[in-house]
């Protein structure tokens, strides 16, 4: 590799802060055409952050963007896709019931005057998507309409319909989640193709495999820092590990060592549903269990199938030694709560008061008669605002208005006022400040001494290292591996297994 | 506490009082301009006009607490009173009849939530496709034709419309009972409230351990039997059961739950709303009428002003939940 090889674009000292709070740091990178540059680094360390800024959605504190030699300014998402930058979510957008050609070029279609009156020229946005189609090596065809194709084509046509906009910079972000595994090779091979003519792209992944496939450069970013860019060869599994984690402290928070309770309160044996692949747990009384894993990986999947919301297909489930078929009443009446991922669509009523929110799922509780009692109501709301202190100008504050961790420490509260004795936290602290986070570990470990068993699901190495007792680690769906987080190298280890899915 | 009441901003007021400032200020106008309007014979006409259209829409409130919609409700108050109507002739007993009645309700209810809330319909498609089956069966049975009461039928069926007690018409009082049972269920019980909850979001209701799909399948099975209660009342007002004596009371109905939703400042419909919209749109007609306004520009309105509704409840801040 020579250096200055047609660099496209560079940045230099590229910084962003959101509200005083430095998320972004000199950043100093560079693009070539014709390469691979992979980014990696941890939930939070900054990698999504600077594509965004790359993209247009954010506007930088500081810094320049030389694009082509020119320095540019993006002040919004049009501008940067003008200068050639494309983006291929994570999301993808068809619209079903067009064909291939229909979407490459919605609402940007060719057209042709005909005595003065403008009509879609359909050959000629045939003819280019089958040009397109063709560079991605694919046995798509024009014509073809999206429903009832799969997922990886939907993700082949929406590359192809980027590739229809002339980029000189292609960013993907995480393309293989949602694919299997010869999807993702063939997903894999596309891209590299796609360098092969010439394009500079760009590429997030979690999957160090992935990147040490397809990459010619890594870049590995933490705590809002570029640490180094590396050319592949350089590179190995475990040092890119090594440079992502560091040698930091996270959280204050730290659990004592406990000993281990005998009682199983929760067990599921051979879990199977369309994520999960033949998943077994085991939870003690007294004890806070981890499940890691990258986005994607199946815990929500599993936390929602103990709970009852997902369905599994093949699996056996035993509460405290007694087999059971899941269901949210059953949940509800054995005392199995959630708290869900997605604190806006799965946890909140937003229109609702902090106290309905609380009272929501063991609202029975305050029946009275045939009214609910709000008198009691809000003494329990009170005492939960309380105790966890939740920053609410009153219960009868509408949730909408409470900052994110606040919002959690309410969803948490419904929970406890259920008096549970098994606890799946999905993400609990996602989204949440520093302050509310400590809090909640403060409450799980609590919670734990008392008794009850935790699942604490969590992407977050940090939180799983310092919180849990044992922690398991899921990968695309597969049990991959359980590690003690007091034994020596186990970050590495936790970390490599989220990351490669070997252990 | 008290020094927060006393901050109201204007929209806040706009907010949670803009409707009934409204209907007010239409009081006002009406009064002014048609001179028999502001009379206790009247104001009992009104209130017994709008009787029907309030039991209707409470029922309706129901199914939009719980974040559904129900456009069978017009069409099924005629096929409603005509099985009514065939059974109490054919029997001569009132009960048996208003059981009828009852379980035809009952029966589009079922059919409605069936498809809606358990089978997954959008509400719009649904109900609007039961409707319309409904329009069908009562074209079949009557081929459009009234079906007319003998003057010895059921006394008591005959009060249920026609009645007074002192000087309050009977269906008021149904009506004032109707408000008052649904206001109790919608905002003290808990079912009510996880209605609203389910309204308000409903996957966090199933997270929450709500059984989402059961309880809005009962608000479609209350929407039935309000639709029920209704079409008899109008049939014993009319004196006769006619298939289409319903067809123009969905869009009333329409408005007066989107009114509904914009009043108090609850973002969500309550009852107490809905009987407040339902005097609202009655004391237009009422009031147009009086001003010998041609019916064809009282539908002009009527459409102005549930266009208008809506508006107001999307821009305070309600989303239309509704997905057609």
């Amino acid at each position: 590799m020579t250096k200055n090889m047609n660099t496209i674009l560079q940045t230099h000292g590229i910084g962003k802060e959101f509200s005083g709070v430095r998320v972004l740091n000199n950043i100093n990178f560079d693009l070539r055409a014709g390469e691979i540059h992979a980014l990696a680094g941890e939930n939070g360390a900054g990698k999504s952050t600077f594509i965004k800024i790359l993209s247009g959605l954010y506007s930088p504190n500081g810094g320049e963007i030389v694009l082509q030699d020119k320095s540019v300014r993006f002040e919004n998402v049009g501008m940067s896709e003008k200068a050639g930058i494309r983006t291929v979510h994570q999301e993808i957008n068809l619209v079903p019931f067009f064909n291939v050609y229909q979407n490459l070029f919605v609402g940007d279609e060719l057209t042709k005057t005909f005595a003065g009156i403008k009509y879609t020229d359909d050959a000629a946005m045939k003819e280019k998507t089958r040009e397109i189609l063709a560079k991605l090596k694919t046995d798509l065809s024009p014509e073809t309409y999206i429903h009832g194709l799969d997922a990886s084509h939907h993700r082949i046509i929406q590359i192809a319909k980027v590739l229809a906009q002339k980029p000189s910079l292609l960013i993907f972000d995480e393309p293989t989640t949602s694919l299997g595994e010869e999807e993702r090779e063939q997903l894999l091979n596309i891209i590299v193709s796609l360098k092969q003519i010439g394009m500079g792209i760009i590429y997030i992944s979690h999957n160090l495999d992935e990147i040490m496939k397809i990459a010619d450069r890594v870049t590995v970013f933490r705590d809002g820092n570029l640490i180094d860019t590396k050319d592949i060869s350089e590179c190995t599994p475990q040092s890119i590990i090594t440079m992502m984690i560091g040698h930091k402290k996270y959280i204050t928070y730290h659990r004592k060592e406990v000993p281990k309770q005998e009682q199983v309160l929760l067990e599921a044996s051979n879990l199977v549903n369309h994520k999960l692949q033949n998943i077994s747990i085991k939870l003690h009384r007294g004890e806070i269990l981890g499940v890691a894993g990258v986005v994607g990986a199946g815990k929500s999947e599993l936390a929602q199938a103990l709970f009852g919301i997902d369905r599994t297909t093949k699996g056996k489930f035993y509460l405290k030694g007694q087999e059971f078929k899941p269901g949210t009443t059953f949940s509800l009446n054995n005392r199995i709560a959630l708290v869900p991922e997605e604190r806006q669509e799965q946890g909140l009523i937003p229109n609702f008061s902090v106290e309905k929110n609380i009272s929501l799922s063991y609202l029975k509780q305050f029946k009275k008669g045939m009214q609910i009692d709000t008198k009691q109501e809000r003494k329990v709301a009170d005492a939960y605002i309380q105790d966890l202190s939740i920053k609410a100008t009153g219960p009868e504050q509408l949730i909408k208005y409470l900052s994110g961790g606040n919002q959690q420490k309410a969803i948490l509260s419904r929970w406890l006022h259920g008096g549970f004795e098994v606890g799946l936290f999905d993400e609990p602290t996602k989204g949440i400040d520093v302050k509310a986070k400590e809090d909640i570990y403060l409450l799980i470990g609590a919670l734990a001494d008392q008794g009850k068993g935790i699942i604490l699901f969590s992407s977050y190495l940090p939180e799983l290292l310092n919180v849990c007792d044992r922690i398991i680690v899921l990968t695309n769906g597969f049990f991959n591996g359980e590690f003690d987080p007091k034994e020596d190298g186990a970050e590495e280890k936790i970390v490599h297994a989220m990351l490669t899915g070997k252990v | 506490m008290l020094k927060n009441k006393l901050n109201f901003s204007y929209k806040d007021i706009i907010r949670r009082y803009g409707t009934v400032i409204a209907a007010v200020i239409l009081l006002i106008f009406f009064s002014i301009t048609a001179k028999n309007f502001m009379t206790s014979g009247n104001m009992f006409m009104l209130l017994r006009q709008m009787s029907v259209l309030t039991i209707i829409s409470l029922g309706f409130t129901f199914v939009m607490a719980g974040g559904g919609f129900d456009m069978s409700l017009g069409s099924s108050v005629g096929l409603v009173s005509i099985v009514f109507a065939i059974v109490i002739i054919e029997t001569g007993s009132f009960f048996l009849a208003l059981i009828a009645a009852l379980v035809v309700g009952l029966l589009i209810g079922v059919f409605n939530g069936g498809l809606v809330a358990m089978i997954g319909l959008p509400d719009f498609i649904g109900t609007f496709a039961i409707g319309t089956i409904v329009y069908g069966l009562k074209m079949l049975i009557t081929k459009g034709n009234p079906i007319f009461f003998d003057a010895d039928i059921s006394p008591i069926f005959l009060f249920l419309g026609q009645g007074y007690i002192g000087p309050i018409p009977f269906p008021v009082i149904i009506m004032i009972l109707f408000t008052l049972i649904v206001s109790f269920v919608l905002e003290k019980t808990v079912f009510g409230r996880r209605v609203y909850a389910i309204g308000g979001n409903p996957i966090a209701a199933l997270f929450a351990g709500i059984k989402t799909k059961r309880y809005r399948f009962i608000t479609f099975i209350i929407s039935g039997l309000s639709v029920a209660l209704s079409a008899v009342v109008l049939a014993s007002r009319l004196g006769s059961a006619q298939p289409l004596a319903g067809e123009d009371l969905l869009l009333d109905s329409i408005s007066v739950v989107f009114l509904s939703t914009t009043m108090f400042g609850e973002g969500e419909p309550t009852a107490k709303g809905t009987f407040v919209a339902a005097f609202i749109i009655t004391m237009l007609t009422n009031g147009l009428t009086m001003l010998n306004v041609a019916y064809y520009f009282q539908y002009i309105t009527k459409g102005l002003v549930v266009i208008l509704a809506v508006l107001i409840s999307v821009s305070l801040g309600q989303k239309l939940r509704v997905k057609f």
